[in-house]
């Protein structure tokens, strides 16, 4: 049993090291590593199966295919031109407009979708515009990330953390939104009042933005139509999921199966645009985690915890609310909370504590970590890379420069939220 | 990578929708063929897709035009007699300049295009070369009377 206990968190740390190098690719990485625990007898091959959390894996899944078929039909471009527009091309105002827009969808979707569809467009209005695009993406990413922490969809960690917990859509929603919805605004200030002169355009740009077409953006009104009813039908599944007695993966595959049969798609391309890499990447995490369940380091690491805190739900909550979101801000978030979630479930065990608290704190700072630096979350990352593509470069320390004070000032929203309204 | 590449469709897709365009993005692989022929390095790229269309262009050792091919067994038919001939021809001691009058006329036909597109031409102009490639394609049909004909696998396309 030592030398198992040896074995597992040897492979563990290594697995987790490489990933964080980002030398190698992290889902081979997080393959390998999940394949020698089950290889090396760490845990049965039925047993490594079972720690597999298809509930994440099949919302994830459910999600991805829901998104693919709507971003054929155009309707993002669509919404975003109107909102050029109806901002009258005036920056500030498209900035303000794109960013509800972008919380708003990175709530019902994942955050790099989010700004997968939202960046081109607004690359084409600063185009456009005669104006330096990176005013508009930094506050999107920053965005992006806030607005997938208000629900159980938003962000993997939360998905995660839901499934785990049987904490609902609704239960999300309640204790996140409002906190989420203060530092939004507390964000959007600070970019009014911090970038305030790269928010200006000629009359002319703003009138060749007055030019654009939105109904040229939408390429399938059929389609659109279809996968925006299937869309409300499957948010309202998430709203009733827990008093129906669902899974959210259930929702999710049942809506994505609907739009797949009605929308005359071609199947093969839909699946075939499921980003599998992070499916696997998922999988190999559990199988990992779940190993160092099996020889016993959780409960061993959740005992350190708790005596660090005494069971002092306030010290717990907070130790908890600023580790994730330091450690989030440079590491993946995915394997963090991957880590945490047995961790937190054995210190409940152990404690004797209702610890709801502790997911909040969990998953406030997993989620708004990611905005501390430009490796903190997949869609800084993914941001970074079009920028660089278009000829613009953002470095760490750039983008450090803003993104971490303003993650800091979500952290210590979320701390004051916490312990008034949570606790 | 593919995240960063489907963003870019996706923005090209915008700007060329509002420019009026029907856009249509198809998944497909696009296949790279290099051959080595004595000095010369003889490259296609083709796409296959899902719809059955094949669309071959022969890239070096200068560029041809693209075909769309309805099987895929016409597009590897076509590289095979393509390089069955440029290897006949490279070992004809006017192989150089074969090559080198094919750049040219390729070189020649952009700057034509230019010509027209940047400036306003006088139609005497035009005439002259109209009667230079008029004078070339008689050349060409003289030589085909005259010269020995070397590969009989298949017939001219467009002699």
């Amino acid at each position: 049993m030592e030398n198992q206990l040896v074995i597992a968190i040897g492979v563990f740390v290594v697995t987790y090291l490489l990933i964080m190098s980002e030398k190698l690719n992290r889902t081979a990485v997080a393959m390998v590593g999940a394949l020698l625990m089950v290889l090396l007898n760490i845990e049965a091959q039925e047993r490594a199966i079972h720690y597999i959390d298809f509930n994440t894996i099949g919302l994830l899944i459910g999600m991805m295919i829901i998104v693919n078929i709507m971003k054929k039909s155009g309707i993002f471009q669509y919404v975003a031109v109107k909102a050029a527009k109806i901002a009258k091309g005036d920056p500030w105002k498209i900035l303000l407009y794109f960013a509800v827009i972008t919380a708003v969808a990175s709530a019902f979707l994942d955050n790099v979708t989010t700004v997968l569809l939202i960046v081109p467009v607004t690359l084409v209005l600063t185009d456009t515009l005669e104006l330096n695009p990176i005013p508009f993406l930094v506050p999107e990413i920053l965005i992006a990330n806030i607005g997938g922490t208000a629900t159980l969809i938003g962000d993997p960690p939360n998905i995660m953390i839901g499934s785990a917990t049987g904490l609902g859509f609704m239960d999300f929603l309640i204790n996140l939104g409002p906190v989420v919805v203060v530092i939004f605004i507390v964000t959007m200030i600070a970019f009014k009042y911090g970038y305030r002169m790269h928010y200006r355009a000629s009359d002319e740009n703003k009138r060749k933005v007055m030019k654009m077409n939105e109904k040229l953006a939408i390429k399938d009104p059929v389609l659109m139509k279809k996968s925006v009813i299937v869309l409300i039908f499957t948010i309202f599944g998430f709203i009733l999921h827990q008093y129906l007695g669902y899974e959210s993966a259930t929702i999710a595959l049942f809506g994505a199966s609907v739009l797949l049969l009605i929308s005359k798609v071609d199947v093969e391309d839909i699946l075939f645009e499921i980003e599998w890499t992070t499916i696997f990447f998922f999988v190999s995490l559990f199988i990992l985690v779940g190993a160092l369940e099996e020889v016993g380091v959780m409960q061993f690491l959740a005992t350190q915890l708790l005596e660090l805190t005494k069971g002092n739900m306030v010290l717990t909550m907070m130790v908890i609310l600023w580790v994730s979101a330091i450690a989030s801000s440079f590491l993946d978030n995915i394997p963090f909370v991957a880590t945490m979630i047995p961790l937190i479930k054995s210190y409940g065990v152990m404690s004797g504590l209702d610890v709801t608290p502790l997911w909040w704190s969990l998953a406030l700072g997993a989620c708004l970590g990611g905005n501390g630096t430009l490796i903190g979350a997949s869609a800084n990352v993914i941001v970074s890379g079009l920028l660089q593509r278009h000829g613009h470069k953002m470095s760490f320390g750039y983008y450090m420069k803003i993104g971490f004070p303003l993650m800091i000032v979500s952290i210590i929203i979320s701390t004051v939220y916490l312990l008034v309204f949570i606790i | 990578m593919r995240k960063l590449m489907n963003a870019e469709v996706m923005e090209h897709d915008f700007k060329l929708r509002q420019m009026g365009a029907d856009v249509q993005v198809i998944n497909s692989k696009m296949c790279f063929v290099v051959f080595l022929v004595g000095k010369y390095e003889i490259a296609y790229v083709y796409n296959i897709n899902k719809k059955g269309k094949y669309f071959l262009e022969r890239i070096k050792p200068y560029p041809l035009a693209l075909r769309e091919f309805e099987k895929e067994e016409d597009v590897i038919d076509i590289i095979e007699i393509d390089l069955e001939q440029f290897k006949n021809a490279s070992n004809s001691h006017n192989i150089e300049s074969f090559v080198d009058i094919n750049v040219n006329f390729n070189r020649s036909l952009l700057k034509f295009e230019d010509l027209f597109l940047y400036y306003n031409v006088p139609k005497e102009t035009a005439d002259r070369i109209k009667a230079h490639l008029n004078s070339i394609d008689t050349i060409i049909e003289e030589t085909k009377h005259t010269a020995e004909r070397l590969y009989f696998k298949k017939n001219p396309d467009n002699l």
